[in-house]
């Protein structure tokens, strides 16, 4: 796998270089995904709750939910969409070569990719935090009690980072075993080849669901990185960046006025406040700076849902949900001790 | 090389009558040492039996709705239930549900249009499989990708549509009376009397008429378009290495010439031509070919990514043919150039008639084990996010309700390469022993 690694980082160099010629583009994403009408957004290898293939080779998850919403916001259909699976290794090189419209893909939001990528963040629609599960029968209670610990950890990503920048911080001599693929990885820590693994909660999570016995093991209380996730587009295109944002915002701002897609045609029809109004296109023209048609934010709610029924349908407890509590975790609403906010929409 | 000529000569020698148990003791049991490695091998192929059987079969989950259901009703054995709601993804890939007959329909049509080849009483064998390799491609990509046919293709479509029920046709003919198409045609129209160049004229009129009424009966013919983005599972697997198949042997034999020209340009660039290839690790290749090459094109011009990787795997592969080629001619005796030489014949004569029979023939166990290297190979297409057969089964381990079945799904996969890989061996060995003309 050495072989990979070296292709990607020549591969993420080239990238940058290229982002000088391509910066600078004639014509902006949002007229390019006009003329093609179909939106390329772009995700991961399949990984629960946020990107999936069902059986029948359809997507479904989160941050495909994102790239529908978008597809609904600027094409009026959330099926003009292609959804492109990059490796984690090509996922900034595509971005910069043109290939993906906007990336929706659990990528964390650091300064670094923000300024030496040639990409913007958006918005932050999921808050994930590395974290630690161990057996129950451990009897381990904190993650400082892992001193001298094997822990089990996915190669590759921002993960392996914070296990050695937490371990160096609380002087724990963890040996860390890395794996590629999150299944071997599952495996070796059952057969007790690792004293813990130590994942994104959302990941660990969705792990623990897995196992034959979830009740026996259990995820400790540290969440030891912040992991901001949210869609980012190319740098220095300021109205494709404004409505991938304001797409987000608009899941967000729909759960918090009350509308979904089961009430958003009456909330259009006979809007209960100026707000819901506005938003949904019924009164103003908020759409008009977007490039937008004016039901754009009707489209998204009334195709995709709001932000809480994705998370319900992908996060939660839903049939194809991976299960995470939602109340009293960052991303419930602000109004309900939450970090989820949007900006007013007026 | 030599070894390739044993099983013919055995099979030239009368079988001997075995008795059981003489070459039970004869080969298993002939000295102590023997014995004691005979129970311990036995024994081994009884922990990996039993345990298989314990966890396929004894233990598994036959029907289930998830994988949590699979896990109540027995956590220690296979959940095959997840494997069979996923068994046509694994096939098909992202193809949508409504179009998979398509490529079942392909199939068909290709197995029946290779199937004289392996008939004994129809004749030329060369021309039916020129007319698959070079008319098959577009009928059947018309055929997965759909939508609109541009005159060339509807050309080519008609052509392949003319020659699929010639050679059926003409497999009929030959099977039951041993006679081909072209002559009955003639007998039939009462024209068999007639001078060759006549003849030949008859035919190839005919055959254009075939083609024109097949245009016109493809004019209607439309299929939705079908994304390549959605092409995947093992059908995808068979796409990319059958069209590196196919294209690697041609390719390889002009290459392996090309490196052995008197002609230094020729030679030169051939040579640079297979050593950079050649050096380079396909991995790299495919890296290269889909996210460094959009690089240096315009701005929104996006290549077709299963092209590129085709392209890919093609030129990769045409380089390892290549030097497999040129050590087959490498084995032919000075004296059979010489040979061809003086009985007069040309350069391309001799290759075509004296040396690449003979060296083909011994290329045979290397040609096939190259080309199941290069099926085994495209799995690497996973990595530039093409859903072929493994990533189908990665993702089946991902789907939330089937989360973590990902042994059952492996078990499958291998299941399905060995069978290929394993006939290709098989029918690679046929060969052999059928080409084995010489009593070395």
């Amino acid at each position: 796998m050495k072989l990979v690694k070296f292709a990607a980082a020549f591969a993420a160099a080239a990238g940058m270089l290229a982002v000088g010629t391509t910066g600078a583009s004639a014509e902006s994403t949002l007229e390019i995904v006009k003329k093609r009408d179909i939106l390329r957004c772009q995700v991961g290898k399949p990984s629960p709750g946020f990107y999936n293939l069902d059986a029948q080779g359809n997507w479904y998850g989160s941050d495909v939910a994102v790239c529908q919403a978008i597809a609904a916001a600027v094409l009026g259909d959330k099926n003009k969409l292609e959804i492109q699976s990059v490796s984690t290794q090509a996922r900034f090189t595509a971005m910069a070569n043109g290939e993906s419209d906007v990336l929706s893909r659990t990528t964390t939001w650091t300064l670094l990719r923000d300024t030496q990528l040639g990409l913007d963040f958006t918005a932050i629609n999921f808050y994930d935090g590395q974290g630690f599960m161990v057996p129950k029968g451990s009897g381990i209670k904190s993650a400082l009690e892992l001193k001298g610990a094997t822990v089990c950890v996915l190669t590759g990503t921002t993960t392996e980072l914070n296990l050695a920048d937490y371990n160096r911080k609380n002087n724990l001599k963890i040996q860390a075993v890395t794996f590629e693929d999150n299944n071997v990885r599952d495996d070796t820590y059952l057969q007790g080849g690792c004293d813990a693994i130590t994942n994104d909660k959302s990941g660990l999570a969705s792990s623990k669901a897995k196992f034959a016995n979830p009740g026996e093991h259990v995820i400790l209380p540290e969440t030891i990185s912040k992991e901001p996730l949210g869609p980012v587009v190319r740098q220095n295109d300021s109205q494709w960046m404004d409505i991938v944002k304001w797409t987000v915002y608009a899941l967000i701002n729909a759960e918090e006025l009350g509308i979904n897609s089961k009430n958003v045609d009456e909330m259009r029809k006979n809007p209960p406040n100026p707000s819901v109004g506005r938003m949904l296109g019924a009164e103003g023209n908020l759409e008009k700076g977007l490039g937008l048609s004016k039901d754009w934010a009707y489209n998204v709610i009334k195709q995709v849902g709001n932000y809480g029924e994705v998370y319900e349908a992908y996060m939660g407890g839903g049939k194809l949900g991976i299960g995470i509590d939602r109340a009293g975790s960052p991303n419930a609403l602000w109004t309900q001790g939450g970090l989820q906010y949007s900006p007013p929409f007026r | 090389m030599v070894a390739a000529a044993e099983p013919g000569i055995s099979a030239q020698q009368p079988k001997e009558k075995v008795d059981p148990i003489r070459w039970l003791k004869e080969n298993l049991f002939s000295t102590w040492y023997n014995v004691i490695l005979t129970a311990l091998g036995l024994y081994i192929i009884y922990l990996v039996a039993a345990g298989l059987y314990q966890w396929g079969i004894a233990d598994a989950v036959w029907v289930a709705e998830t994988r949590r259901e699979c896990l109540d009703k027995n956590p220690n054995g296979a959940c095959w239930a997840g494997v069979f709601a996923w068994f046509e993804g694994f096939i098909y890939g992202r193809y949508p549900l409504d179009e998979r007959w398509r490529i079942n329909f392909g199939v068909i049509v290709l197995v029946l249009w290779m199937v004289p080849l392996w008939l004994p009483r129809v004749q030329g064998k060369i021309g039916i499989a020129a007319s698959v390799v070079a008319f098959y491609p577009f009928f059947a990509g018309y055929l997965f990708m759909g939508g609109d046919k541009s005159l060339f293709l509807q050309v080519m479509v008609s052509i392949a549509i003319v020659s699929f029920i010639g050679v059926i046709v003409h497999a009929v003919i030959g099977v039951t009376s041993g006679g081909s198409l072209a002559r009955t045609l003639l007998r039939l129209t009462g024209v068999s009397g007639a001078g060759d160049k006549l003849q030949r004229n008859l035919l190839i009129i005919a055959a254009l008429a075939a083609v024109a009424i097949a245009f016109m009966a493809q004019a209607q013919w439309e299929v939705p378009t079908v994304s390549w983005v959605r092409w995947g599972g093992l059908f995808l697997t068979l796409v990319i290495s059958g069209i590196g198949i196919t294209t690697a042997l041609p390719a390889g034999i002009v290459l392996a010439l090309g490196r052995r020209s008197q002609l230094p340009v020729i030679r030169v660039l051939c040579t640079t031509f297979i050593e950079v290839f050649r050096s380079v690790p396909l991995i790299t290749i495919l890296f290269m070919a889909t996210t460094m090459f959009p690089l240096f094109l315009p701005e929104g011009f996006t290549l077709n990514k299963l092209v590129q990787v085709i392209v890919a795997v093609c030129l990769f592969a045409a380089c390892y043919m290549a030097e497999i080629v040129r050590g087959g001619l490498q084995a032919i005796p000075k004296g059979q150039y010489e040979a061809a030489h003086a009985m007069g014949l040309g350069y391309w004569r001799m290759m075509g008639f004296i040396i690449m029979p003979q060296a083909l023939k011994f290329m045979i166990p290397n040609i096939v084990g190259n080309l199941i290297g290069l099926l085994k190979d495209t799995t690497l297409v996973t990595i530039i996010g093409l859903f072929d057969i493994l990533n189908m089964i990665q993702a089946a381990s991902q789907d939330v309700p089937w989360r973590g079945l990902h042994k059952e799904p492996m078990f499958v996969g291998a299941l399905i390469f060995f069978i290929i890989c394993f006939s290709m061996s098989k029918y690679s060995q046929h060969l052999e022993r059928k080409l084995n003309t010489d009593h070395r």
